[in-house]
């Protein structure tokens, strides 16, 4: 088991009067999961999903990582615990522009203390998984949207995490390039990854193996395929 | 010539004892002695003080205090407190003459001469000095040799303040980049849109001109407070009336002539560099 | 890749903002370096000048130069000086004014100073006048005179040539006579003013020039001790109570309480406002740059980059910054000092030889310390967003907005 949560929510405080953007949410993440959560705008995804990958606290219930209370953590150790088991892909890639793919890819690595000459075995090795092994010295503005995306997904899996979590990974792609970054994450999931993918785009979400459909903070239901 | 030659004794106060009885009706000679041997002193106009050459009493007369004067601050004796008496030019020579000298026949160091008609200065000059051989004339603006304090220190003065701007300017140059740069999606919008780079250009110098109006207004109202507290801290350190800052206004008038522009100019540079780039770039990241 | 390196890059990546920042900087960091080496220019200056004469000890009348007050049986004061154990040798100073006809041209005003040493110490005659010879030798004889480079370059003088002078020793009205003394020598004269003539000679000399009337006072007497010039000034007053003797370094000492504090407090004011400016205009720079990034930092935070991490960078950027610049303002800000003294030199009065800028080690490390504090103070603001960046609220907001 990765991620256990039982009965997590999370309240924000605002001035026109609190929002609960996640209501009282059970759910378990086992490893080689494949996760798609879908539902209509504003039922509380991205919160559920940052909740997930420990860069948002719940404001009730408890959410175990690896077996380990996660609100108990300082701020540097649940940065540890990002660093080493938690890969994160953003709609809008968050490529550093001043960086070289391959630079980018290796970020993660440098910064979990990873030696120099395995890094860039491993810069390799992830740069050719996601096909972009010529475009390693180009700048984020030097590649295409589903470019950039690989870069990312890449990035997220440089320090060989248990779990990664993609919100709205294709979201500012065209359908053809969507559809590659899908399949790219499949392979992710089947050389043993687990996945929790946020999305609107069906057919994205219809290659996982459950299906989480919120609404207003709560899942609704669950398919499983 | 002007017999206003003033000369002054590095005086040796001795201390006067009280009045025993006014034998001598004849009252002493007036002098005048500068606030801060004054307030050192504790004198008053009117006091009676003794003036002698050296400490063991030399030729030592009495002096009534006629006035008390603020000595004319000079820069370059700053921290030095004058403390100095001006004795009429008569009662000064009575003290210095030595013995083998008539009176009469004392010298001075040197006599101001006020010309009717300054420029004739040079023919003065040399008139003096072909018929007095053992005098020599020199015009005034010559024989200060090199500007006066004042001078130098607002030329040194000046040349920080250059320094000042330019560094000033680099700063606002790569802080307008910056701030148009944070823009750069708005103003690809606007140029989307369809609005020419002109409308833009004068927008943006609208703004830059309302920004660095409003930047030296501050600055000026900084300046005018910090005026007060530095001239202060500075008369008081060194006991003068020198005054160390003077926000005039021509020097304020100065101050916004070259801010505004400046801060003006830096904002159109910097949007001018900007729009170059065409609005569709801009519009993405 | 560490933090500076990484610093680098987000450095690199606004080249224009790189440039104007690190060149701003580099201009503040002139004037305040210019501002250190003014702080105490005068007084090491001032130091270096009394040193270099080999003196230590300067007695005279009156505390104050300019006072009029002279010492008075000067040769014998020298005499029973000369004689303290502690002394080396003792030398008179006494200057007159006097005047210089020339061929064409008006005459030239001088100060002539005549000097005579009086010494029982072995290797006490070994020491030299308070000038330096240029060119030529010093004068020596009752007739030989040494001038400054001034008076040799405008009555086009050399050694060998001949002069006419009248000086005036004591305090009478007569016409001064005319006498003809040799220049043997051009010399630099220290203490001298940017707007004055020196000529040098032996006191014979000037009793020559004066027309064999000096009197017998003199402005000062040079002291050089064995080596403890303390005690040799303790002495000296011990025997001559009428007269003030203090050495070079109480001479400093009085320069450093009264003559020219201006100087170091209108120094320690800028330093002030220079470091205040720099502070404030780097944080600005910094806040800016840190604001249109918001998104990348909350995305490296999600990725596991440690809260120090990211701190960390935007330091090592003010770092960057203050560095390159303040390392540019070394060479400027010399270049600055140099043409700040020459106009600062302008004051009346003031020796060719003294200087209102000096370089000291010392300087450098102030500065050194300065542009440190002012790249972590200039740092803090920006370290502090960065810090409370709350991830996924950010994460959001890129999204949305
Ligand atoms: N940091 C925040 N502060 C205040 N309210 C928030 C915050 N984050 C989320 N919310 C609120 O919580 C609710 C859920 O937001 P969330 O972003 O999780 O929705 P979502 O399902 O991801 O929507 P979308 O599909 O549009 O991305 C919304 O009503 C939102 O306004
Ligand atoms: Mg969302």
């Amino acid at each position: 088991m990765i991620v256990d949560a039982r009965g997590v929510s999370r309240v924000f405080s605002m001035p026109a009067g609190p929002v609960t953007a996640v209501r009282e949410v059970t759910l378990q993440i086992r490893d080689g999961d494949h996760i798609a959560v879908r539902g209509p705008s504003g039922c509380g995804k991205s919160t559920l999903l940052h909740m997930l990958g420990c860069v948002e606290t719940q404001t009730s219930g408890t959410l175990l990582f690896d077996g380990q209370d996660v609100s108990r953590l300082s701020d540097a150790r649940r940065s540890l615990l990002r660093l080493r088991h938690i890969g994160f892909v953003f709609q809008r890639f968050f490529l550093l522009p001043m960086l070289t793919a391959r630079e980018n890819v290796e970020l993660p690595m440098s910064e979990a203390g990873l030696p120099r000459a395995a890094r860039q075995q491993r810069v390799r090795e992830l740069l050719e998984y996601v096909g972009l092994a010529a475009r390693a010295d180009h700048r984020p503005s030097q590649l295409s949207g589903g470019e950039m995306q690989r870069v990312a997904i890449a990035r997220a899996l440089a320090n060989g995490p248990r779990l990664l979590l993609a919100d709205e990974p294709t979201g500012e792609l065209d359908e053809t390039t969507g559809a590659q970054i899908a399949a790219l994450l499949d392979r992710v999931n089947q050389s043993g990854t687990a996945l929790v993918i946020v999305t609107h785009d069906p057919a994205l979400a219809n290659r996982a193996s459950r299906v989480l459909t919120m609404r207003d903070g709560q899942i609704e239901s669950e398919q499983v395929a | 010539m002007r017999l206003g030659v003033i000369a002054w004794l590095m005086a040796i106060l001795l201390p006067w004892p009280p009045a025993t009885a006014s034998a001598q009706d004849a009252t002493p000679p007036d002098v005048l002695v500068s606030r801060h041997l004054a307030e050192a002193e504790d004198l008053r106009v009117g006091s009676v003080i003794r003036l002698a050459l050296d400490a063991t009493g030399t030729k030592a007369r009495e002096f009534r205090v006629a006035g008390i004067y603020e000595p004319t601050p000079d820069p370059s004796r700053l921290g030095q407190v004058p403390r100095s008496v001006r004795l009429h030019l008569p009662d000064l020579l009575d003290m210095t003459r030595p013995l083998d000298v008539p009176a009469g026949a004392e010298y001075v160091a040197s006599v101001n001469v006020a010309l009717v008609d300054p420029a004739d200065a040079e023919q003065f000059a040399r008139d003096v000095n072909a018929r007095l051989p053992g005098v020599l004339a020199q015009p005034s603006g010559e024989a200060a040799g090199s500007a006066g304090p004042f001078r130098v220190l607002e030329r040194f003065h000046l040349a920080i303040a250059v320094v000042t701007i330019v560094a000033a300017t680099v700063f606002l140059l790569a802080l307008t980049i910056m701030l148009v740069d944070e823009r750069r999606e708005t103003v690809g919008v606007l140029r989307l849109i369809g609005l020419p780079v002109r409308r833009i250009l004068v927008q943006i110098l609208l703004e830059g001109v309302l920004v660095a109006s409003v930047g030296a207004a501050f600055g000026l109202v900084l300046a005018l407070l910090s005026e007060q507290l530095i001239n202060l801290f500075f008369q008081w350190r060194y006991d003068t009336a020198l005054v160390f800052v003077r926000i005039t206004r021509d020097v304020a008038l100065t101050c916004v002539a070259i801010a505004v522009p400046l801060g003006a100019s830096a904002t159109v540079v910097a949007s001018w560099a900007l729009l170059r780039r065409g609005g569709l770039r801009l519009a993405r990241r | 890749m560490n933090a500076i390196g990484f610093a680098w890059r987000s450095l690199v990546r606004q080249p224009a903002r790189a440039v104007l920042g690190v060149l701003g900087v580099a201009a503040v960091g002139a004037l305040l370096f210019d501002m250190l080496l003014l702080s105490r220019g005068l007084i090491v200056s001032m130091q270096d000048l009394l040193d270099r004469g080999g003196w230590d000890i300067r007695v005279s009348a009156a505390e104050l130069p300019g006072s009029g007050l002279r010492v008075p049986n000067a040769l014998d004061a020298a005499d029973s000086i000369s004689r303290l154990p502690s002394v080396q040798a003792a030398l008179v100073i006494r200057s007159a004014l006097a005047r210089i006809d020339r061929a064409s041209g008006r005459p030239i005003r001088a100060s002539f100073q005549g000097v005579a040493t009086r010494s029982t110490h072995p290797s006490g005659s070994r020491l030299r006048a308070p000038w330096t010879i240029l060119r030529g030798r010093d004068a020596a004889g009752p007739d030989e005179v040494v001038v400054d480079e001034r008076i040799a370059a405008e009555s086009q003088l050399e050694p060998g040539s001949e002069i006419t002078m009248r000086a005036t020793c004591v305090t009478d009205l007569e016409a001064l006579p005319a006498t003809r003394l040799k220049v043997v020598g051009v010399a630099e004269f220290p203490f001298q003013t940017t707007n004055e003539h020196t000529t040098g000679g032996t006191l014979d000399a000037l009793k020559t020039a004066c027309g064999g009337n000096v009197g017998h006072d003199a402005d000062l007497i040079l002291v050089t001790s064995t080596g403890d010039p303390d005690g040799t000034a303790g002495a000296i007053r011990g025997l001559l109570p009428e007269v003030t003797a203090a050495t070079n370094r109480e001479v400093v000492g009085r320069l450093q309480q009264t003559g020219f504090t201006y100087f170091r407090q209108i120094s320690s004011v800028l330093t002030t406002v220079t470091v205040s400016f720099a502070v404030l205009l780097i944080t600005v720079l910094l806040t800016v740059s840190v604001n249109q990034r918001l998104g990348e930092i909350a995305a490296l935070r999600a990725l596991g980059f440690s809260r120090i991490r990211v701190v960390k960078d935007v330091l090592a950027e003010s770092a960057l910054i203050v560095g390159i610049g303040g390392v540019l303002s070394l060479p400027l800000g010399l270049l600055l000092a140099s043409g700040l003294d020459r106009i600062l030199k302008g004051m009346p009065g003031i020796p060719v030889a003294l200087h209102f800028f000096v370089f000291e080690r010392q300087a450098l490390y102030v500065h050194a310390a300065l542009l440190t504090a002012t790249a972590i103070i200039a740092a803090l603001y920006p370290m502090r967003i960065v810090s409370k960046l709350p991830i996924a609220a950010t994460l959001r907001n890129e999204v949305i907005g």
